[in-house]
C-alpha cells in the first residue's frame, strides 16, 4: 500500500463496483488498442503520406485516451496538445507545402515482399520481447487491489512538476539546450542560402 | 492488466519497425519513427504505473521533446531534399556517402 492508493473501505458494494470499473476499463482499452493498431497499419500501408499522417493522427488520439487509463494525467493532454497537436500538424503543414502529387511519390514495386520478410523477421524479436515482459515481475496481476486508477493526484501537473524538477532538473536543461540547437540547426539547414555559397 | 499494455507497446514498436525497412517515402519512414517512440513512451508511462512512481511519465516527457527536436531537423533535411533533388526517395539519401 502507498500514499497515492485512495482509502477504500472493502464493503461488498465497494468491490462489485471495483470489479464493474474494472471491466469497463478493460474494454476501454481494448477499444484504444484497436483503434491504434489500425492507425499504425494504415500508415505503413497507405501510399500517399497525407493519409498516413492521417491515420497517425488516429493512433496518437487513442495513445492518449490510454494514458489517461493508465491515470497518467499530465500525460494524457501532452500527448494531445504537444504530439496530436504541434509536431503532427507540423508534419501535415510540410506535406501540404512541398504540394505532392502521385507522380512525385517513389515507385515502391517490392512493397509486399519487403513486409512479408520483415514480418518474418520481426516476429521472433516481438516474441522474445513478450517472453521478457512476461517474466517482468507483477505484470500479470490486475492493476492494485481492485482498483484500476490511482487517486490522490497520481500523474497531476503538480505531483510531475515536482518529480521533474527535483529528480530530472539535469537532463531538463539537457533537453532545453537540445531544442536550442535543433531550432537553430533547422534555420541553419531549410533557411534561405546567399547566392555563390 | 498492465501486460496488455506492454503487449501492445511491443505490437506498436514492431509496426513501426516495419514502416521503416519496407516503406520508401521519407515522410512513412520518419513517420515510423516518430511510431516507435510513441511505443516507447507507452512503455514508459505503463511502468510507472506499475511501480506507482511518476519518473516514467518525466521520461516519456523527455522523450517527446527529443521527438519534437527531431522532426525540426529531419523536417528541414526532407525540405533540402525536395529542393535540391525534387523526390521524396529514401535511396536518395545513398548520395550522402563519402
Amino acid at each position: 500500500m502507498n500514499c497515492w492508493q485512495p482509502r477504500v473501505r472493502l464493503t461488498k458494494k465497494n468491490i462489485r463496483k471495483g470489479a464493474l470499473d474494472i471491466m469497463f476499463a478493460e474494454w476501454l482499452f481494448f477499444g484504444l488498442a484497436a483503434l491504434s493498431v489500425l492507425g499504425a497499419i494504415g500508415l505503413i500501408l497507405f501510399r500517399h503520406p497525407m493519409n498516413g499522417a492521417m491515420s497517425f493522427v488516429v493512433t496518437l488520439i487513442s495513445l492518449a485516451g490510454l494514458y489517461a487509463l493508465l491515470s497518467a494525467k499530465l500525460m494524457f493532454a501532452v500527448q494531445l496538445i504537444v504530439y496530436a497537436g504541434a509536431i503532427m500538424s507540423l508534419i501535415i503543414f510540410i506535406i501540404m507545402f512541398l504540394n505532392i502529387q502521385n507522380s512525385d511519390l517513389p515507385v515502391e514495386r517490392g512493397k509486399g515482399i519487403f513486409l512479408v520478410g520483415g514480418a518474418v523477421v520481426i516476429a521472433p524479436i516481438a516474441m522474445f520481447l513478450y517472453k521478457i515482459m512476461r517474466s517482468l515481475p507483477g505484470t500479470r496481476n490486475v492493476m492494485g487491489d481492485n482498483t484500476y486508477f490511482v487517486g490522490n493526484g497520481f500523474g497531476d501537473v503538480k505531483e510531475v512538476g515536482l518529480i521533474l524538477f527535483n529528480h530530472w532538473l539535469l537532463p531538463f536543461e539537457i533537453i532545453s539546450i537540445l531544442l536550442l540547437i535543433a531550432l537553430v540547426g533547422a534555420v541553419i539547414m531549410a533557411g534561405k542560402r546567399e547566392a555563390g555559397k | 492488466m498492465i501486460l496488455n499494455y506492454l503487449t501492445l507497446s511491443i505490437i506498436l514498436f514492431c509496426l513501426g519497425i516495419l514502416g521503416v525497412i519496407s516503406r520508401r517515402n521519407v515522410f512513412t519512414v520518419f513517420m515510423s519513427i516518430e511510431l516507435m517512440l510513441n511505443a516507447a513512451n507507452l512503455a514508459f508511462i505503463t511502468f510507472s504505473r506499475l511501480h506507482v512512481s511518476m519518473d516514467g511519465q518525466v521520461l516519456a516527457m523527455m522523450v517527446i521533446a527529443v521527438a519534437a527536436a527531431e522532426a525540426s531537423l529531419a523536417l528541414a533535411v526532407v525540405i533540402l531534399l525536395h529542393k535540391h533533388k525534387g523526390v521524396l526517395d529514401t535511396n536518395i539519401f545513398s548520395l550522402l556517402k563519402g
